[in-house]
């Protein structure tokens, strides 16, 4: 926790997600009874309303309520962007530890698989995922998920290595000390920091694929509040009702900025080189001033 | 000569490498599109496809075989570059796919160029001026450049360029009125100056320039941050010290102590950013009309089109296991250090 309020970047991506994720439990818990419109209905005597008191955002090309789209979006978008960076991160948890700390032809053959699927472009490669799977909500996460995971392996993978040769895992070896055990208290401790710095900034980049998705009608239903599939209306009508596309696009700019900032900022403080010379100039600064003041008591 | 052997050796090591991964990356398309769907036989013609026609598929894509044939089918008919038809325009699938991919390499080169400059630019005026607020400009300039959706720049840029201030045109690859000239190299730009014309070229590099900005706005993130901590992460080891200490001028240490060894990450990074760029052209090409593959990826999806999809997705995907094999020869080549790493 210290280390997301500790400098201004992540402590200002923090505050925008808290923001977002509040909005989405409200609208979960109390449904569409808080929002102005219901985000499925359809007017077609009012289509492409321009912003108004009583419809805050306009409404898109069927009359509906782009405000209550947006808000209604707002679980979707982070719940799948989540749901694909927490499985990600499950499948490199068991299958880095596993080929970092055992080694051998086990490791070969992981590390080759994660090599193949390292190798994808992701949207590309989940485009033809979803459009052989057809659109649902779990299909598009499914279809993010397939391509996401080779990058966590890679990563447990590395910091297992590391941590697996240092002494203490030596000594448990020795103690013969059950693999589970090993594993929760020495090396997932050790990893932790590193694995939720990057997730964190991941579930950003995860919404951008979902909605690259959602723009391109693969993968995610018609009728769905996505924020994706809500700007694929800029494909015919930029010229014309321009806003109608970009404040949706514009709030999945918001949301991904947050994990962004926030992410950035943490990880300048997890980098040995910087860190290390952020702390020593911290400590500089410390001295200087105690100096500082002791001379000014001495000089008054 | 010793060194040159290691080379080849490197070289031939990592060609072979990179052809298993391509086979593994078509018997993954194959098990995607083959076994993955409930009916491949409806999801090859098309969900509004008649009985006869799905019929036609089932014989033209042998899937009556069993799995391992089918498997053989789609290798040997791949490698032997027969790809079917495109049963939206009726041309071969493999000649679609030449005639498109030029384009989309000219636009990804381009956007390539301008990321190197701007990324690198802007991460060493970040790191030199540390923590200050030209850092902090430059940081919060390249967050929000990696998290904003590419259709978001994409439709900003054609917003106010092409319609607020009309100063670049707002689509396509050269005026409608230019008859191409012979294909050469297939790229555009090149073949025109190829053929001398400059005022093609010109024109050519005009259209170009705007959504190659866009691609490289949207990409030049992760090099500016790779390089910055890159540099920041030498800046302060004790040789640049020495060198301080041994009177060099700023500029000087800068040029030849900090930016050589800072930079070496980024190297590797700009490999893997092909990923990333032709992730970025399925929706560029699309608001631009770039006539690119991605553009023709996205009309195979919206009409369908799913055998034109799963071999655009193969062409694509090899296109950026090439990229990458050619880059670490390149940098083989020129990091002595990488050959001797071994993996």
């Amino acid at each position: 926790m210290n280390i997301i309020f500790s400098n201004k970047l992540s402590t200002s991506g923090f505050v925008i997600i808290s923001i977002f994720f509040a909005i989405a439990i409200v609208y979960e818990i109390a449904g569409n009874r808080i929002l102005p419109y219901n985000p499925l209905q359809i007017n077609l005597y009012q289509v492409n309303a321009p912003p108004s008191f009583s419809h805050l955002f306009g409404t898109d090309q069927l009359g509906r309520d782009i405000f209550s789209r947006v808000i209604a979006a707002i679980p979707i978008d982070l719940g799948i962007s989540m749901f694909v960076v927490i499985v990600s991160a499950f499948i490199g948890i068991f299958l880095g530890t596993i080929a970092g700390y055992f080694r051998g032809v086990l490791e070969e053959i992981i590390m080759r698989t994660t090599d193949l699927f390292f190798a994808f472009p992701p949207l590309v490669m989940a485009m033809a995922v979803a459009a052989t799977l057809g659109p649902s909500l779990l299909n598009a996460s499914i279809s993010i998920i397939f391509v996401w995971w080779p990058p966590y392996v890679r990563l447990v993978r590395g910091n297992t290595l590391q941590v697996a040769s240092s002494e203490f895992i030596t000594m448990s070896k020795v103690l013969s000390t059950p693999f589970r055990k090993i594993l929760t208290r020495g090396i997932l401790p050790n990893i932790m920091t590193t694995l939720l710095v990057y997730a964190t900034m991941d579930i950003g980049t995860a919404m951008l694929t979902l909605s690259t998705l959602g723009f391109l009608n693969i993968g995610i239903p018609v009728y769905t509040p996505e924020l994706g599939s809500m700007s694929s209306i800029l494909t015919t009508s930029f010229y014309t009702d321009p806003l109608e596309g970009l404040i949706p696009a514009f709030f999945i700019f918001i949301i991904v900025m947050g994990f962004s900032l926030m992410g950035e900022g943490m990880a300048e403080l997890i980098d040995p080189n910087i860190r290390s010379h952020l702390i020593s100039r911290r400590k500089r600064l410390e001295e200087f001033s105690r100096v500082e003041a002791k001379e000014g008591g001495a000089t008054s | 000569m010793e060194g040159r052997r290691e080379l080849a050796y490197f070289i031939a090591k990592r060609a072979i490498a990179s052809l298993l991964v391509i086979i593994g990356t078509i018997i993954i398309v194959f098990l995607i599109s083959h076994l993955l769907s409930p009916d491949p036989a409806v999801l090859w013609a098309g969900p509004k496809a008649r009985a006869s026609t799905i019929k036609s598929v089932i014989i033209r894509y042998h899937l009556n075989a069993p799995i391992y044939d089918q498997l053989y089918y789609f290798i040997i008919g791949f490698f032997s570059g027969n790809l079917g038809t495109d049963p939206v325009s009726g041309q071969p699938i493999l000649k679609e796919i030449l005639y498109y991919f030029p384009n989309t390499l000219e636009l990804v080169l381009t956007a390539l160029i301008f990321i190197v400059l701007i990324g690198v630019g802007l991460g060493y005026i970040a790191a030199v001026n540390f923590s200050s607020k030209k850092d902090a400009f430059i940081r919060i300039l390249y967050t929000s450049a990696w998290a904003s959706p590419t259709f978001l720049v994409a439709i900003l840029a054609i917003l106010i360029f092409t319609s607020y201030i009309p100063i670049f045109p707002s689509g396509g690859m050269y005026s409608p009125s230019i008859i191409p000239p012979t294909r050469v190299s297939g790229l555009f730009v090149l073949d025109s100056l190829i053929a001398l014309n400059f005022g093609d070229f010109v024109n050519g590099l005009y259209h170009l320039i705007l959504p190659a900005l866009t691609l490289a706005f949207l990409n030049f993130g992760i090099i500016t941050r790779i390089s910055r901590n890159g540099i920041l992460g030498v800046k302060w080891l004790p040789y640049v010290k020495s060198a301080k200490a041994r009177g060099l001028s700023e500029k000087e240490i800068n040029r030849s102590h900090i930016l050589r060894n800072g930079l070496i990450e980024t190297n590797t990074v700009i490999a893997v950013m092909f990923g990333w760029l032709i992730t970025g052209t399925i929706v560029v090409e699309e608001i631009f009309s770039w006539p690119g593959i991605g553009r023709f990826a996205y009309s195979a999806i919206s009409s369908d089109d799913y055998p034109v999809l799963i071999y655009v997705v193969i062409t694509f995907t090899i296109f950026v296991i090439i990229a990458n094999l050619l880059a670490d020869i390149m940098y083989a080549v020129l990091d002595p250090r990488i050959r001797l790493r071994g993996d």
